[in-house]
């Protein structure tokens, strides 16, 4: 709560800390994980993955066993992940209330992006508790189809979590996907505006046309993410779970006995579930 | 140091010399209480535009000197001004130019970083200093930072939002004032050992003018009601280039001029055409034709009566109006753009058009007051056993500019006005312009009576008077005395409310704005015993309707319409002042023009109108005393006739003096 | 120096129609702590040039609401009358800015338009239209924005200073503490406890005055105390970015350049503090 101005450094390095931790490690998760959710989508480009089955499911699979494969995982995601999430994301709670935004009076673009980036932190939090508590801590009474999301078979409990079951899209799967293609668009958006601001608290843009070309800058990244976000999410909704499960029983089987295949790619290609 | 108890000064007014002053007083030590109507940052002091005069190394290489600069400003004022203050003044110029830059006011560099000059009306020498196109603002704002550094460290205590009503004055003696709280309406009375009154001019009297509408000379009126002196009131400088509107006249530098302005009206009485749509041979360049010569470039005060004259005599003002067109538009935007900018963008943004396309329109208009509070002055150590003649610009400089040759430092009657204790700072004070300033010189006038005098301020209340005779220990009686006054007079004035149907015979405003039009067409360009003696029935008509004044707002909270009401009553007898002063001053003398008397008559009239009111009939008189003289011998004001065969702008008088 | 105006597009500029009437539509309010409620008036536009305050001036002169009720004359600060000493700043329909620069021309060209002025919203109401911005000079206190000089004797000149950073002094230093900076931030709020000032957001124009204070030779000397300040509750942190500070700026003064300059120097001097303790 508002102290005297004695309080330093709390107050200034609270500030600072939150938007250090809106930077690194949640910033940079951001961008992996994206990177990560999206193989959906670019691992058909990789032609190694294309030996079990479905190269995208395959992709991701095995980029999901690699982190699975992090030591002591648990330690990392809380004290590199949880905590600065849940630190930036109540301070930013807090910030965000001091506010009062007047876009109906100054509808400038900066202002609505100011505007934005307090909605987007709100609606954030609500989307990342319900991803997170739906496929991390299983509450699984807050998916319609119910599933469980099991890293061995992750883009197919994945898909069936955003379809609302395994038989193709239901009216409720249709929500589902909806609030992750929103959600997951204002985070996106929630990040790339903050890279513009961070420079500007940190004062590493100070000039006009500094300002602008960072502005740039951080608009592509925006874009790249935001294609990345937008396949992903497509990308599970539209999923066909049955050879998403096959190829991950694949992976999973091949895990003991070690690629056979591997010098006949071709081969498994030609048996892609067209769709 | 060491103050005395509790000595503590009042100074009234946050314009630029009320904090120089200040800043210099809570310096020496003793406290300081500051009263201004408004935030004194917001003070009328922020409109100055051009600059300040001082000599400087550039200058002095080239031959010019302080004594230069005392030279010009008496043959700017038309020897009219005391001589002696005016040398101080000029000496100290550099030394407070010195200052503001230690304060860090951004004057304009060169492209070494030095401090960057302009060349200015009434010298041949780049002698003035600037900060972008508000000079004043930056002024003001550095010394405001300097008196908030005070006032934090409790040295100063403001009271912004209060208005002075009257000085407390004992046995002679100013000990102290009443003011009130312009929110809470309380009025009260403050006790101080002296009081420096630096409350700026009075262009409100004449409706509409250059300055700012706190300008309503109320202040000095109350003064010089309560037994102080006026000196020159009807010296008041008309600036010829202004942008007409409905509430003020702002300033067109003449620089527009300087930049190829051409001035003209349609030939044709009452043409409504689109100047565009008017033929070169359907134009009258009245200034160009009258004076083929300089053309435009005529000093001030002949542009100010031509164009007066065009329009109030002639009836040929732009669509019958009293406007003149200055056209630029025969010149290339780009070049219009990188000279003038920034006066163009003023005009573009107040007069709503495009002055690149269309002549602007423009009209004299009241700037400056160099009448005020009569003041006094112990002089220095340089006296001459003859006044000299007119100094020869660049020639060698007869003395150096050491300090205390002009007046003496710390003198406690410097700056004093006729009442003990009782000073007078800035615009208000009367001294050193004389019949006309000159430009850039009144806020060099205001830090130098803030700076220089008011060590004499200090001085007086620690050696003189108030060192035996403490306000703080002086019986109540005097303030409750004039507290009470002042409650009466509000409860008069409040007890009006809703008494009667509304009625333009007693409504304040229209009392102003008749008092503003009277004073504006008597007492401004052209003055005449006629037209002064009817300016004079009209305000005695308008004293007769103020007597039945009728206020709109009882509120006991933030009542404006009070404090309007209650500065009308003074504005008039300003103007009284004003108009006899005009009246009695049987010759022409720098800004004052008299048709019927259109020579100087030094003889006569070389001398400080001295007007004082007559408390039983509150009936204003004037006398005429003797000016000190003793450096430089009168002469004829030439530049015309110089100006004749040079085509230098810099030979104009008082040219781009704003 | 920055000098588009972007209140008047001059070429749009309508003729001006003498003798139509304009509507007002002006919040009132008698004082601290007394409701609001508006008032209509109407004013003849009789003159050229006219803005909004020659017609609050017509206003006080003959209070009466188009209902025919006669009121109160209305309440508003103003001084210099051309955008110089910031007194005159009030809503106006909807939007803060000077209204002595507020032409009617522009704002109502037609026969019976109508104008809508408010108090500004994050100063505490004195009367009508008139607002306490005494916050502001506190902050500049709060800030020690002055330049730390030895006295008013004469020392000398001041330090030289090449024009670039003249330029760029001089474009801060025309702050005419007008507040329109603040009343469009929405990072910045009504605050009527004065106590409360000191650990409240101080804005743009303070955080901009900081940092001319910080360019000067001598000002720089207090500069540490400035960035403490600076760094505390209230202070260069809590801005959001929203970056409406520079866009209302009558001055156009870069204040989202001194806001990231500040943020800069609060960074480094964190890190000097921490290591030099
Ligand atoms: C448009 C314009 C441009 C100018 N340009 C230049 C220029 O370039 N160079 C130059 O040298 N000069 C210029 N001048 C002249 C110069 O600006 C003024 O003469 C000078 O600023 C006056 O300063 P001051 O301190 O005497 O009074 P002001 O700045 O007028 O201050 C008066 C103070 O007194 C206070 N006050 C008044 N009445 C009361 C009361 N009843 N109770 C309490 N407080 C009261 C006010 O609040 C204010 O703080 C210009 C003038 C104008 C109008
Ligand atoms: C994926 C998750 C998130 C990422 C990557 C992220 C990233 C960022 C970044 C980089 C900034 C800029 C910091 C600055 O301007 O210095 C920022 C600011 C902000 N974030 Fe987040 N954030 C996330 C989640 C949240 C959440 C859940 C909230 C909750 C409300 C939130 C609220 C805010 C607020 C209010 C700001 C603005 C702070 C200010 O300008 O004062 N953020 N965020
Ligand atoms: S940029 Fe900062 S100071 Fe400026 S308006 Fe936005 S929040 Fe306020
Ligand atoms: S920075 Fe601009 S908007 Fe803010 S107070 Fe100063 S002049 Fe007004
Ligand atoms: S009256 Fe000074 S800014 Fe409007």
């Amino acid at each position: 709560m508002a102290t005297k101005h004695t309080d330093f450094p709390n107050h200034f390095l609270l500030r600072r800390l939150h938007s250090l931790t809106g930077v690194v490690p949640t910033g940079i998760f951001l961008i992996t994980h994206l990177l990560t959710n999206s193989s959906v989508a670019w691992g058909n480009l990789d032609s190694r993955a294309k030996e079990y089955g479905h190269p995208g499911v395959a992709t991701f699979q095995h980029e999901v066993n690699f982190i699975h494969s992090i030591p002591y995982l648990l330690i990392v995601e809380v004290f590199g992940l949880w905590l600065p999430i849940a630190f930036h994301s109540i301070l930013g709670f807090y910030y965000a209330l001091s506010g009062k935004s007047n876009v109906s009076a100054y509808a400038y673009q900066d202002n609505w992006r100011y505007t934005l980036q307090r909605i987007s932190g709100y609606l954030g939090i609500l989307f990342i508790f319900y991803h997170i508590a739906t496929l991390r801590w299983g509450w699984t009474f807050l998916i319609p189809g119910g599933t469980q999301w099991d890293h061995n078979y992750a883009a197919s409990t994945l898909a069936m979590a955003l379809q609302g079951g395994g038989d193709g899209m239901t009216a409720a799967g249709l929500a589902v996907s909806a609030f992750y293609f929103i959600g997951v668009s204002l985070l996106v958006f929630h990040f790339a505006n903050g890279l513009w601001t961070a420079a500007i608290t940190w004062g590493i843009t100070i000039s006009v046309p500094a300002q602008k070309r960072w502005g740039v800058m951080c608009a592509g990244l925006g874009v790249a993410l935001m294609a990345m976000a937008w396949a992903s999410v497509i990308g599970y909704a539209r999923l066909d779970v049955t050879a998403a499960r096959q190829t991950e029983q694949r992976m999973l089987d091949g895990k003991s006995k070690p690629a056979s295949s591997a010098d006949n790619p071709a081969q498994t290609s030609s048996a892609l579930p067209a769709r | 140091m060491a103050a005395a108890g509790n000595q503590r000064v009042i100074v009234v007014g946050g314009g630029l010399a009320g904090l120089a002053a200040t800043v210099r007083i809570a310096e020496s030590g003793l406290a300081v209480d500051l009263f201004s109507v408004v935030p004194v940052k917001r003070s009328h002091s922020v409109c100055a535009q051009g600059g300040i005069n001082a000599c400087n190394e550039v200058a002095r290489q080239q031959g010019y000197s302080e004594y230069e600069h005392f030279d010009e400003t008496i043959y700017g004022g038309d020897f009219l001004a005391d001589q002696h203050p005016v040398l101080e003044m000029a000496n100290w110029a550099p030394k407070i130019i010195d200052l503001l830059d230690r304060m860090g006011v951004p004057f304009n560099r060169t492209s070494e970083g030095y401090r960057d000059l302009r060349l200015f009306g009434g010298s041949l020498f780049k002698r003035t200093h600037f900060a972008g196109a508000t000079t004043g603002q930056q002024l003001i704002y550095a010394l405001d930072e300097q008196t908030r550094r005070y006032e934090s460290e409790g040295k100063v205590t403001k009271y912004e939002f209060w208005e002075f009503l009257w000085p407390v004055i004992e046995d002679g003696r100013a000990v102290g004032i009443v003011a009130q709280d312009m929110r809470t309406m309380q009025i009260r009375a403050f006790r101080a050992d002296a009081v420096v009154m630096a409350t700026g001019g009075c262009g409100l009297v004449y409706g509409k003018s250059t300055n700012s509408i706190i300008c309503t000379g109320a202040a000095a009126a109350r003064c010089y009601q309560a037994g102080v002196h006026y000196g020159n009131p009807e010296m008041i400088q008309v600036h010829p280039t202004a942008i007409p509107g409905a509430d003020k006249l702002r300033l067109m530098s003449e620089s527009a001029r300087g930049e190829g302005g051409r001035v003209w009206v349609p030939r044709k009485k009452g043409d409504m055409r689109a100047p565009r749509d008017i033929p070169d041979a359907e134009r009258y360049y009245f200034l160009e034709e009258r004076y083929p010569k300089y053309g435009n470039i005529v000093p001030r005060d002949i542009a100010t009566r031509e164009i007066f004259s065009i329009c109030v005599d002639d009836g040929l003002g732009v669509s019958g109006e009293n406007q003149v067109y200055l056209d630029l538009t025969h010149r290339d935007p780009d070049y219009l753009k990188r000279k003038l900018e920034g006066i163009l963008e003023i005009y573009e943004k107040f007069a709503g058009e495009d002055p690149y396309r269309n002549p602007m329109k423009i009209f004299p208009a009241v700037h400056y007051s160099m009448g005020g509070l009569w003041t006094t002055f112990t002089p220095g150590s340089y006296n001459p056993a003859q006044a000299r003649h007119k100094h020869k610009s660049g020639s060698p400089a007869p003395i150096d500019a050491k300090v205390g040759q002009g007046m003496q430092l710390g003198a406690i009657n410097n700056a004093m006005t006729n009442i003990e204790g009782l000073y007078a700072f800035g615009e208000v004070n009367f001294a050193y312009h004389g019949a006309n300033r000159l430009g850039a010189n009144a806020l060099l006038s205001c830090l130098f009576d803030g700076l220089f005098c008011g060590v004499s301020v200090a001085n007086y209340v620690r050696n003189a008077a108030p060192s035996k005779a403490p306000a703080e220990s002086l019986p109540a009686a005097a303030y409750e005395r004039v507290t009470q006054q002042e409650e009466a007079k509000v409860k008069n004035l409040l007890s009006t409310v809703n008494q009667g149907n509304y009625d333009e015979k007693t409504n304040a405003y229209v009392i102003h704005r008749e008092l503003g039009v009277e004073m504006t067409t008597a007492c401004t360009v052209v003055k005449s015993d006629a037209r002064l003696r009817q300016c004079q029935s009209k305000l005695g008509e308008l004293k007769g309707r103020y007597a039945n004044v009728k206020l709109g707002d009882a509120a006991g909270w933030t009542n404006q319409s009070l404090s309007f009401a209650r500065a009308v009553g003074d504005m008039l007898l300003v103007a009284d002042a004003i108009a006899l002063g005009s009246l009695e001053r049987k010759e022409s003398r720098g800004a004052h023009y008299r048709t019927d008397y259109k020579d100087r008559d030094d003889a006569n009239f070389m001398k400080t109108t001295l007007a004082s009111l007559k408390p039983e009939t509150r009936d204003v008189s004037v006398q005429f005393v003797p000016i000190d003289a003793s450096l430089i011998l009168p002469e004829a004001r030439t530049y015309g006739k110089v100006a004749a065969d040079a085509t230098s702008a810099a030979k104009q008088p008082v040219a781009a003096g704003v | 120096m920055i000098a588009t105006i972007s209140a008047n597009p001059t070429h749009a500029t309508p003729p001006t129609k003498l003798g139509r009437k304009v509507r007002f539509r002006i919040k009132r309010c008698e004082g601290p702590g007394k409701p609001s409620t508006w008032n209509t008036y109407t004013v003849t536009i009789d003159q050229k040039g006219a803005n909004v305050i020659s017609c609050l001036q017509q206003i006080a002169a003959n209070p009466v609401t188009v209902e025919g009720t006669r009121t109160t004359p209305v309440v508003w600060d103003s001084g210099c009358l051309e955008e110089v000493c910031g007194a005159c700043t009030m809503v106006i329909n909807g939007k803060v800015r000077q209204s002595c620069s507020a032409l009617i021309d522009h704002l109502a060209p037609n026969e019976g338009d109508e104008i809508s002025l408010e108090p500004m919203s994050k100063f505490p109401v004195i009367r009508d239209l008139s607002v306490d911005r005494q916050r502001m000079f506190h902050n500049l206190a709060r800030l020690k924005a002055w330049v730390p000089i030895d006295g008013t004797y004469a020392l000398g000149g001041g330090p030289k200073e090449s024009p670039e950073a003249q330029e760029t002094r001089y474009a801060l230093s025309t702050c005419m503490t007008c507040g329109c900076c603040l009343e469009a931030c929405p990072q910045f709020n009504l605050e009527t406890d004065a106590s409360k000032w000191d650990s409240s957001f101080v804005g743009a124009q303070a955080i901009s005055q900081a940092r001319l204070f910080n360019m000067h030779e001598t000002g720089k000397e207090l500069a540490p105390a400035r960035l403490d300040a600076l760094m505390g509750p209230g202070g260069v942190s809590d801005c959001g970015n929203s970056q409406n500070c520079v866009k209302v700026c009558p001055k156009h003064i870069p204040l989202t350049e001194s806001i990231a300059a500040v943020g800069r120097a609060v960074t480094l001097h964190a890190i000097t503090k921490f290591f030099r303790g």
